[in-house]
């Protein structure tokens, strides 16, 4: 079990450059965590987000994910009616001891991150054989 | 059904969003951090030379899953997301995700080349391009005299 986290140091987090973060609006992606018998399901949705465009770093015991957003409009379009913003989508979270760090895999699929978070496998007790001298 | 649901037994995950809220508050980032709009997808127009472009962002939709159509100056958007298949809702951690049906019609407020419109989903991200009406150079009406 984790523990509560206290501080998180700025640097912890991969962050916009910033000349671009006055500009750019930032989003905390929607997500949905479910279990199964090999381990977690981290799905993300960050919908312009391609994998060139995506970073997703463990560290330590944080995991993070910052997706860029690549506009792809054309040059002179002019923004007539708008609902919604675009913006980076960044997340962080704290992983506990039961995640294998090292065998963590991702893959994006239409503007949909899917992590895997494979779970540790706890070591067999080793009998240790003693010889009588 | 509840956004945030937490099993106890097996929880390697802290969420640090209200940190990072926090940090990202204290420089000064607009962070909206909830979006709900009143009409799903919300969508934004743009005007471009020759025609109008549609966008909106449906991550994880699949083209399959997806009809266009464009009648009368109305254009229909009509999809369905699924979630993971085969997974049980009591596996869930957190669901924070939306799936399900959903129907859009928009009425274009300007003439589009109805046949000619086309529309392309990448990474999550729906264009649909309305190609404008060419402008028809106006035609003078002969006037008639009327009757004696």
């Amino acid at each position: 079990m984790s523990q509560t986290i206290s501080t998180v140091t700025s640097d912890a987090v991969p962050q916009p450059r910033a000349e671009v973060a006055e500009e750019r609006c930032l989003f905390t992606p929607p997500i949905d965590i479910y279990d199964t018998e090999e381990g977690l399901v981290l799905l993300a949705d960050l919908p312009g987000v391609n994998a060139e465009s995506l970073d997703l770093q463990v560290q330590d015991n944080k995991l993070a994910l910052f997706g860029r957003v690549a506009g792809s409009l054309p040059p002179n379009a002019r923004l007539i009616h708008q609902e919604y913003p675009v913006g980076d989508f960044l997340r962080s979270f704290i992983l506990s001891d039961d995640v294998d760090h090292e065998r963590i895999t991702a893959k994006l699929n239409n503007g949909v991150l899917e992590v895997f978070l494979p779970k540790a496998t706890r070591t067999q007790p080793r009998r240790i054989q003693v010889n009588a001298e | 059904m509840a956004v945030f649901r937490w099993r106890q037994n097996w929880e390697p995950f802290r969420d640090l969003e209200q940190q990072v809220n926090r940090l990202l508050e204290s420089i000064r980032v607009p962070l909206p951090s909830i979006r709900l709009d009143r009409h799903f997808p919300p969508v934004n127009l743009f005007e471009c030379e020759n025609e109008f472009l549609l966008t909106a962002e449906l991550p994880g939709l699949q083209p399959e899953h997806l009809e266009v159509t464009m009648n009368g100056g109305v254009l229909t958007l009509r999809g369905e997301r699924r979630g993971p298949d085969g997974v049980p809702d009591e596996r869930f951690r957190r669901h924070e995700r939306m799936w399900g049906s959903w129907q859009r019609s928009l009425s274009i407020p300007h003439r589009v080349q109805e046949d000619k419109v086309s529309a392309e989903l990448t990474d999550g991200v729906l264009k649909i391009r309305l190609p404008k009406v060419e402008e028809t150079k106006s035609r003078q009406i002969p006037i008639n005299g009327g009757p004696q």
